[in-house]
């Protein structure tokens, strides 16, 4: 937004190590948060916590729960962590999801008929490839023309919530053309059940593969460094020969690419089919997971499993004190701020 | 000249953390009198410069002002006393007109609720006459050259008719031929009985305008003297010790070096229109330094960035020994190459200042096999290479994990530079590398240029300071308003006569 | 024909407002070097508090009260985050998208989401005769308070910047803010206030979205709209009155898009509804390669009195 040779003003967020006493506040802090509501409803707090604790961490199928919604937050997670990196403001993740799925579900037909692992494999392909090629996109007219990231993808995500609507109410629909959703997924390629009595399903596997593949991208490989170091100073990395704006567009592909494996895998492993808008804001929840993460992918799945229990708890909150579902939008935002505040802190005692 | 001094101080001191920047500093000064503070980069005068307009308070010592004690508490209140503070990097805001920046923070005319441009052109106009100046008011700062914008800071200053008047390094930006300007300004404020405190680094500046010099070192006064007592050499001997630095003899330039880059019809245009580089033609061979000089504003970082594939020309041509195409190579290819660059600005452009060292040294060196094996990085290797750097050039830092920011400038300079030279570059582009380091830093990077020139290096050597390029450049060449003059042998020139193209149009 | 392109007209202007409201507030606070990209977060919350306030006071002018409220509170968390505790602007912002979601929905539902309420809204201003005047009298004479203050608004600005005091401080704090803090000025404090009455605008924008253009709240209801105003501060080059433009371009693209889905059924709908978004992106790519913004935007400042400086 403002002239430097590539992208954003003051660089990416900062990558500091967490400091304990900071993670425990922001902690302490969010849970303050609904506990306010909770009061105010007229319900203990405690009670309610406990409740949701016991539910998302205690019970089997409370626990299930939070990890069947972990696998979207993960891989989602992953890819903005990877384009705020090189400093890349990727909010499109709803956008690149519901595109991802689009394109692995309008590919199926080709690849139903192929043997299990390897029809599978391509369809989760061509849903990454279809979120791939928005951030490639949004990546270019980043490069080439100084469009800020942050309004392309929030606008592209319009466009694709209603590239969908049009979708599963016209060349996707389903066979009796009535309901505005698509037809099943084909057999062959929906992700297998990975715990009996569970809707926890292969995703898992897939997730936690991207994690170990792009932990070793970013820490181990050069491409990676090349990625830390344009989202530190775009400036040196100019100066150093590293090709700033090549990198820039590989993130947000991967970035984007991310979103959209999350969303065939999400179609693959639950929904079995495309319907209206069911990214459920983990675009959204994925910047916050990415953030608390450092941008470090190690420390991506442990911050997706404590948006999943966000997630699953607001549902609990809502059975025992009528908290509504967007208090979890709350607690991302406070959490966000949480964060910052104690960042900012500790880089001002660093520096005195 | 009244008998009473102006300006009085007393035993000021001020700390940053461990490091003492002003050590019981004293000195008076007296009304209508130009004073010279002489010391080089490090020894406190910007500090001791800052404490008196206001900008910074001591942690000791007392000042008077006419002979009543004062402890400003910000510029505006030192200002308001008289005391006004050119620095050496202007306090302009380069979007908004000179008129806009007059009238910025001025009570009579900026702080109120509609601007009153009319009068503060009247006043200022006053003002410039007095003193022999033209004032464009409508023109936008930053399409002014670097000289007219330090009259605009001047003006501004003077606007609030000052008893003193601070200047912080006013030649840093100016021409040979600009000089005399300047300190015809200066001598006319003496006469008219405002008191001037110039600041400098340079010799030539206190001994060309000043009737008194206060030498500073480490913080402290080593001197206060008339400045036609003292000799050059007992001055120099003042400013940096006894222990001066030796630079390697310099020996004979490589008669027939080979030819690594050839430049023709180099043009380049700014952003805002102006012309940098106009067919701009040079060769730079094996075994020299060729040092190109300017002052700032000329071209010159527009140069740097050409040669070093961060700046594609707008015509022209670059031949490099390893491609003879023509075109314009990018910085990555030319790194692979062994073109290497020591940036102007370190902090902005060179390192990662919040990463350690390792992260800052592999910055450049990723097309180095033994760094980067087929695209996985080997971090042992990137640790062995920066203990060698650190210690064959003897940087100073905190422990092997540090990060950038905790070493000092000249530290980090050194770093840079053990980076740069590592990988053993045929073409060394270095961009004002001495800037801003004390003394003995200043020796070990030229010594460093030196040795790679002795080993058949080339090096362009973009620099601002004609003495120092005359101590160890071979050949001369000069940008003016985006025109080259030379190069030439500095055997066959003379600093009078570069000091001369520097100003031509 | 002419009714139709009036009608048009009319409701260009019409839905350019919320957004210019938002994006001259955003323009102010990034003339001063602040960044806020949670103007949608800011719409979301300002919108359900201008229903409910409306609804409880029983008339608009409660709910803008609370809207204007509830954007100065928002802008406020920004503000001090990222100017005095010189936090990263774009996370900040990026927190104050979801928090006004969240804010706006759980609000929502906990209040006036059960059962359908009628929201009172704003009338037509009554010009009287000029409303008459053919052509111009419906797009210029027939729309309510809010569109007239926005567009004198954008001129009050437009005169303002370039020629009042507070105006001269307010751009040199964005475009160099160590010169504004030589020249005694409390840059600080004026990035505050700008953002501040950037969070009062944005707030107004939600509040005229319920009141005076939809006068009724659904949850999301904002759809983007945050995100186009930043999207019309570089577009009008960050100059009020291009501003202004750029917001009506938008307003029109939405109204055009409305009858086109009428006008032509057999296209089906989400094309056009796509057709405004898809306007914003071009504009976007087209404008975003010629403008530069402040020099200092997004850049935290820190006086110098309080940071070290080397000697």
């Amino acid at each position: 937004m403002s002239a430097n040779p590539t992208l954003i003003a003051g660089g990416g967020p900062q990558m500091r190590k967490p400091l304990w006493w900071a993670a425990l506040a922001v902690v302490i802090v969010t849970a303050l948060v609904p506990a306010l509501f909770i009061v105010a409803a007229g319900k203990n707090p405690l009670t309610a916590y406990v409740a949701l604790l016991a539910y998302t961490l205690g019970s089997t199928n409370g626990f299930y729960e939070v990890l069947t919604h972990s696998i979207p937050l993960m891989l989602v997670g992953l890819g903005v962590a990877i384009a705020f990196r090189a400093g890349a403001f990727n909010i499109g993740g709803d956008g690149q999801f519901l595109m991802g799925a689009m394109a692995a579900f309008a590919c199926a037909p080709l690849f139903a008929g192929l043997p299990q692992p390897l029809g599978l494999v391509l369809y989760l392909a061509a849903g990454f490839a279809g979120g791939a090629v928005l951030g490639a996109l949004v990546g270019w007219l980043l490069v080439r023309f100084r469009a800020s990231e942050i309004i392309s993808t929030i606008v592209l995500n319009f466009i694709v919530l209603q590239l969908l609507s049009w979708v599963i109410r016209g060349p996707l629909q389903e066979p009796s053309r009535l309901m505005p959703w698509s037809d099943y997924l084909p057999e062959t390629l929906l992700l297998p059940n990975l715990i009996p009595g569970s809707r926890v399903h292969y995703g898992l596997v897939v997730a936690i593969v991207a994690v170990a593949v792009l932990a070793v991208l970013v820490k181990k490989t050069a491409f990676g460094f090349r990625l830390t170091a344009v989202g530190r100073n775009p400036f040196a990395a100019r100066y150093a020969g590293l090709r700033e704006k090549r990198v820039v567009v590989w993130a947000m592909l991967i970035s984007a690419g991310m979103a959209g494996l999350a969303g065939s895998v999400q179609v693959a492993g639950i929904h079995e089919r495309l319907q209206d808008n069911f990214s459920s804001g983990y675009g959204q929840a994925a910047i916050a997971i990415a953030l608390m993460a450092r941008l470090s992918p190690l420390w991506v799945p442990p911050m997706a499993l404590l948006f999943a229990v966000f997630y699953v708890g607001a549902g609990v909150l809502q059975r025992e004190a009528n908290i509504p579902f967007p208090i979890v939008y709350i607690i991302e935002g406070v959490v966000i701020l949480g964060f910052l505040c104690f960042d900012a802190i500790a880089g001002k005692k660093e520096a005195s | 000249m009244a008998d009473a001094p102006l300006l009085q101080l007393q035993g000021i001191t001020k700390c940053y953390g461990s490091l003492l920047a002003n050590d019981s500093v004293g000195f008076d000064l007296g009304r209508g009198e130009v004073l010279g503070i002489l010391g080089e980069n490090g020894a406190g005068k910007s500090t001791l410069m800052n404490v008196i307009s206001g900008l910074i308070r001591p942690d000791g010592g007392t000042m008077q002002l006419e002979g009543r004690t004062v402890a400003f508490s910000s510029p505006r209140e030192a200002a308001e006393a008289g005391i006004g503070m050119v620095h050496q990097h202007f306090k302009l805001v380069g979007a908004l007109t000179v008129a806009e920046n007059l009238a910025l923070g001025d009570p009579r005319w900026g702080r109120r609720a509609l601007l009153r441009f009319d009068e503060l052109k009247s006043s200022i106009s006053e003002i410039a006459r007095r003193l022999g100046i033209e004032v464009d008011f409508e023109a936008r700062v930053d399409r002014l050259t670097v000289g007219q914008q330090q009259r605009v800071e001047i003006m501004k200053v003077l606007s609030r008719r000052p008893r003193l008047l601070i200047l912080d390094e006013p030649t840093a930006v100016l021409s040979q031929e600009e000089r005399p300007a300047l300190f015809r300004m200066v001598a006319e404020l003496a006469a008219q009985g405002t008191s001037v405190i110039i600041i400098s680094h340079k010799l030539e500046d206190i001994l060309d305008s000043c009737r008194r010099v206060v030498v500073m070192r480490h913080g402290r006064v080593v001197s206060v003297s008339d400045v036609g007592g003292k000799s050059r050499d007992d001055l120099i001997r003042l400013l940096v010790g006894d222990d001066l630095p030796v630079l390697r003899p310099k020996g004979l330039p490589t008669e027939e070096g080979r030819c690594l880059l050839r430049a023709a019809g180099l043009s380049v245009r700014r952003p805002n229109g102006t012309v940098a580089l106009h067919d701009v033609g040079f060769e730079l061979r094996r075994g020299e330094i060729l040092a190109l000089c300017g002052v700032e504003g000329n071209g010159q970082s527009e140069l740097v960035q050409v040669v070093t594939g961060l700046l594609k020309p707008d015509a022209g041509r670059l031949d490099y020994w390893f491609d003879e195409g023509g075109g314009y190579p990018d910085a990555a290819v030319l790194r692979r190459a062994g073109v290497c660059h020591i940036p102007e600005d370190r902090l902005r452009d060179g390192v990662l200042v919040d990463a350690p060292l390792t992260d800052n040294f592999l910055l450049t060196h990723l097309g180095n096999a033994q760094f980067n094996r087929q695209g996985w990085l080997q971090p042992a290797m990137v640790e062995a290479a920066v203990a060698e750097a650190v210690s064959a050039y003897a940087v100073k830092t905190p422990g092997s994990r540090a990060a950038m920011s905790q070493l000092s400038g000249g530290n980090q300079q050194k770093l840079v530079l053990a980076r740069e030279l590592a990988s053993d570059p045929s073409l060394i582009v270095a961009a004002h590398p001495t800037r801003g380091l004390d003394v003995k830093t200043i020796a070990f990077i030229n010594n460093q240029l030196l040795a790679r020139r002795s080993a058949g290096a080339g090096v362009l050597l973009a620099s601002a300071d004609l003495a120092e390029v005359w101590q160890i450049a071979d050949r001369i060449m000069v940008l003016s308003a985006g025109r080259l003059h030379g190069p030439l042998r500095v055997s066959d020139t003379t600093i009078q006569e570069v000091g001369r193209w520097m100003t031509q149009r | 024909m002419d009714l139709m392109i009036a009608g048009l007209a009319a409701a260009g202007i019409r839905l350019s407002i919320s957004i210019a409201f938002a994006a001259l507030g955003e323009t102010v606070s990034q003339r001063a070097g602040v960044m806020n990209v949670g103007l949608e977060g800011i719409m979301l919350f300002s919108a359900f508090l201008a229903a409910a306030g409306a609804v409880y006071s029983g008339s608009p002018w409660g709910g803008v009260v609370l809207a204007i409220l509830g954007g100065l509170l928002l802008a406020a968390v920004h503000g001090w985050v990222s100017i005095y505790l010189c936090a990263n602007q774009i996370v900040s912002g990026l927190a104050l998208v979801f928090l006004g979601a969240g804010l706006s929905g759980v609000g929502y539902r906990l209040t006036i989401g059960g059962a359908p309420v009628t929201i009172p809204s704003f009338p037509a201003v009554n010009f009287g005769p000029l409303r008459e005047i053919p052509f111009i009298g419906p797009v210029f004479f027939s729309h309510t308070l809010l569109v007239y203050i926005a567009i004198a608004l954008a001129i009050v600005l437009y005169l303002a910047l370039p020629r009042t005091g507070w105006g001269l401080e307010l751009r040199a704090a964005g475009e160099n803010p160590h010169a504004a803090d030589a020249a005694g000025i409390n840059v600080n404090r004026y990035r505050l206030m700008a953002v501040l009455f950037g969070g009062a605008m944005a707030g107004l924008g939600g509040a005229f979205l319920v009141l005076a253009q939809v006068n009724a709240f659904v949850e999301g209801m904002v759809a983007g709209r945050g995100f186009i105003a930043i999207a019309c501060v570089v577009f009008g080059g960050w100059n009020p009155l291009g501003v202004l433009i750029a917001c009506m371009g938008f307003g029109l693209a939405d109204a055009l898009q409305i009858r086109l889905q009428t006008w032509y059924p057999g296209i089906p709908y989400q094309f056009f509804v796509m057709m405004p978004y898809g306007v914003a992106l071009v504009a976007l790519v087209i404008f975003a390669s010629r403008s530069f913004g402040p020099a200092a935007l997004g850049l935290p400042f820190r006086s110098l009195r309080a940071r070290r400086s080397a000697s």
